[in-house]
């Protein structure tokens, strides 16, 4: 399963932090709105003051010794209107500076008594101190009481917007996960809408449009190239089997040979670079492993080498039957292209997901282990055996299954390769799927 | 017998045409799909050599309508496709073998006979290899100009070996064929067949050789065999 987790912060997350950072600073800004606002209009400040003072001192009995703490000189008093014309009274607030503050004065209409009752109240108001209850009662008013419904609706409503914007992400990703090589012709379902969501997917159909285009286009010069190299070929060994036994013969013969294996060798590597393994194909590497060795072992016979197969538990791996066939077969070409007569090519399957071909010959140097791999590399340039290419189909078939290859020289002389599977996840439960048979 | 060849380029198929006519095979020749299919309604044919890449399609088209008919006249795929998968895909869609272009003649020509000699062919055959010789019919084996008896199971192993001479066959196959399905194999019971086999071999002078391949099976190589084999 490809990993589904991501890295960094969800959308969602990156929202709400953003839209909390964003009410704490719209809360600050209103903050100081309110504060400069009664700080030019002191009057308006001692209105609420008094009419706060007003309320509080009503509660009490004796509302002369409710005193603000903060104020001097506190004095308060019920008025009881004794005519209903003296009912006429209205609330008025009245501001003298007074040395290092205000002297406030006023009278409000008591609301909680069955009777009208008035209350006249005077203090000295000395700096902000007396002030504050009322800011903050106003902050809670103005501020508080706005913003957090407001935030918390805006929340739910990003939430529940942010969901619903990536649903058609979230499906896009899914059907991307599910894109399968084999079958270039699969796209994206376009969502319609978000628009930005839309366009992405767009963009992505165009470039799989575009991949299908050049896989498709890589597969027909394969197919092409090998078919336009390789019926000449067959054409020119057919033809030259039909002349006299001799010197010339065998030289054309060997040229046509060379000529073969570099095409075979050049769309082996082609269709190596353009292979993907999926996980659904069990592979046993020693049914394999016997396969290649049957096919070669007649070479071998030639060259009076003895090439044996070991089977050391070897494990089915996740992979491509004839690509790991064709290691095999490369590995095992290039230890018969190295050992010298008479000597044993060992190929081996196991212990575990793990395959090697040892051979008697010189061995490699470290200074060549270095370039072994690279395309069209050989130890010797004037040889006239292979064009370097074995190797490099080799490393790029091990590379498509996740796998690694390492070159040891093992007492006794020679050189081995060693060639690492990636483990069968065994932990689904699912088990093993069918064994692919070898390809011979 | 005689062969359909499905081949579009005239050069290449008039060089397998002579060549296995050279080698006992009267070969009929079609270079498009449609040529092909008017031949097989009007002829019958011990096997068919197809290429997949023709002028009016795909030979693997051809061949699974000739499948799907339920035609078993034995097909072998001569191609220069070579992918990862196209060998798999060929033998799906029904080919008894397939040969990747280029090929040398004895190879075409010994799988051509390979395959026209499937059991349900019941004609018998006469198998060679070196100075040995093996009439699948009347089970006589011959070295040179001296008839050998052989036990029987000799006898079935030098025919499986015969078969594939110049090619590993594989220890399993090879028990398969001599041994019933519910007999007990004991680990080296073929091992002494076939160095029993040797030994008889050895002693009537056959000039062919039996070569273990350790952990795989056995390969029946002839002098001359080997030699080819050295310049492939």
């Amino acid at each position: 399963m490809p990993d589904r987790a991501g890295t960094g912060p969800s959308l969602l997350r990156q929202i709400t932090r953003r839209l909390l950072v964003f009410t704490l600073i719209f809360a600050l800004v209103d903050i100081v709105i309110v504060v400069v606002t009664y700080l030019h209009h002191p009057e308006a400040l001692a209105q609420e003051l008094l009419s706060l003072e007003a309320d509080r001192a009503g509660g009490f009995a004796d509302p002369a010794a409710a005193r603000l703490p903060e104020s001097r000189n506190w004095s308060a008093r019920i008025i009881r209107p004794a005519t209903p014309a003296d009912a006429m009274l209205i609330d008025w607030t009245r501001r003298d500076r007074i040395d290092g503050g205000y002297r406030i004065t006023g009278v409000r209409r008591l609301e909680n008594s069955p009777s009208p009752r008035w209350i006249l109240i005077r203090f000295d108001a000395i700096g902000v101190k007396p002030f504050l209850p009322v800011m903050m009662n106003e902050l809670a008013d103005h501020v508080a009481l706005p913003l957090v419904p407001l935030s918390l609706l805006l929340l739910l409503f990003n939430i529940i917007s942010v969901r619903r914007t990536l649903a058609p992400l979230r499906r896009a990703e899914d059907e991307v996960d599910a894109l399968d090589p084999d079958d270039m012709s699969l796209r994206l379902t376009v969502p319609g809408e978000p628009r930005e969501v839309d366009t992405l997917v767009r963009a992505v159909n165009r470039a799989l449009a575009r991949l299908e285009k050049s896989v498709i286009t890589l597969r027909d010069f394969t197919a092409n190239a090998a078919h336009e190299l390789r019926t000449p070929l067959a054409i020119m060994q057919l033809s030259l089997e039909k002349l006299p036994d001799g010197a010339t013969k065998a030289e054309l013969q060997s040229d046509t040979d060379r000529m073969t294996r570099l095409v075979g060798q050049m769309l082996d590597l082609a269709q190596a670079d353009a292979l993907v393994v999926d996980d659904l194909t069990l592979v046993d590497l020693a049914a394999v492993g016997r396969a290649a060795v049957a096919l070669l072992a007649p070479k071998s016979f030639a060259g009076e080498r003895e090439l044996t197969f070991s089977d050391n538990g070897g494990a089915s791996v996740n992979g491509h039957a004839e690509a790991i066939f064709r290691i095999y077969r490369n590995l095992i070409d290039n230890a018969l292209a190295h050992a010298p007569g008479h000597t044993d090519i060992i190929v081996a399957a196991g212990p575990g997901p793990q395959i090697s071909v040892r051979d008697f010959g010189p061995g490699i140097g470290a200074a060549d282990q270095a370039h072994l791999f690279e395309r069209f590399w050989r130890r010797d340039r004037s040889g006239v055996d292979g064009a370097g290419l074995g190797l490099g189909i080799v490393k790029q078939l091990v590379d498509a299954h996740g796998g690694s290859i390492v070159i040891e020289s093992p007492g006794g002389g020679g050189a081995l390769f060693r060639v690492h599977f990636p483990d069968v996840p065994t932990a689904n439960g699912t088990g093993p799927g069918a064994v692919a048979r070898p390809p011979i | 017998m005689r062969l359909l060849l499905i081949e579009d380029n005239p050069r290449l198929a008039g060089l397998i045409r002579d060549g296995l006519h050279g080698q006992g095979f009267a070969v009929d020749w079609c270079h498009t799909i449609a040529d092909a299919e008017t031949a097989l309604q009007v002829n019958t044919y011990d096997l068919l050599l197809l290429d997949l890449g023709l002028p009016d399609g795909d030979g693997l088209e051809l061949l699974r309508r000739i499948r799907h008919r339920k035609d078993t006249t034995p097909i072998l795929v001569l191609t220069a496709r070579s992918g990862l998968d196209d060998r798999v895909y060929g033998l799906d869609a029904g080919a008894d073998d397939y040969l990747v272009k280029p090929f040398q003649l004895p190879e075409l020509a010994a799988r051509c006979r390979a395959l026209m000699r499937r059991p349900g062919a019941a004609l018998g055959t006469i198998l060679t290899c070196g100075n040995v010789m093996l009439d699948t019919a009347q089970r006589s084996i011959t070295i040179g100009t001296h008839r050998v008896e052989a036990p029987p199971r000799e006898g079935a192993l030098l025919e499986q070996l015969l078969r594939r001479s110049g090619n590993v066959v594989a220890k399993a196959a090879l028990e398969n064929s001599l041994y019933a399905m519910d007999a007990e194999v004991t680990p080296n019971a073929l091992e002494a067949v076939v160095s029993r086999l040797r030994r008889r071999l050895a002693a009537a002078n056959a000039d062919v050789t039996i070569r273990t391949v350790h952990g795989v099976g056995y390969c029946l190589l002839a002098p001359v065999a080997a030699a080819q084999v050295a310049d492939a």
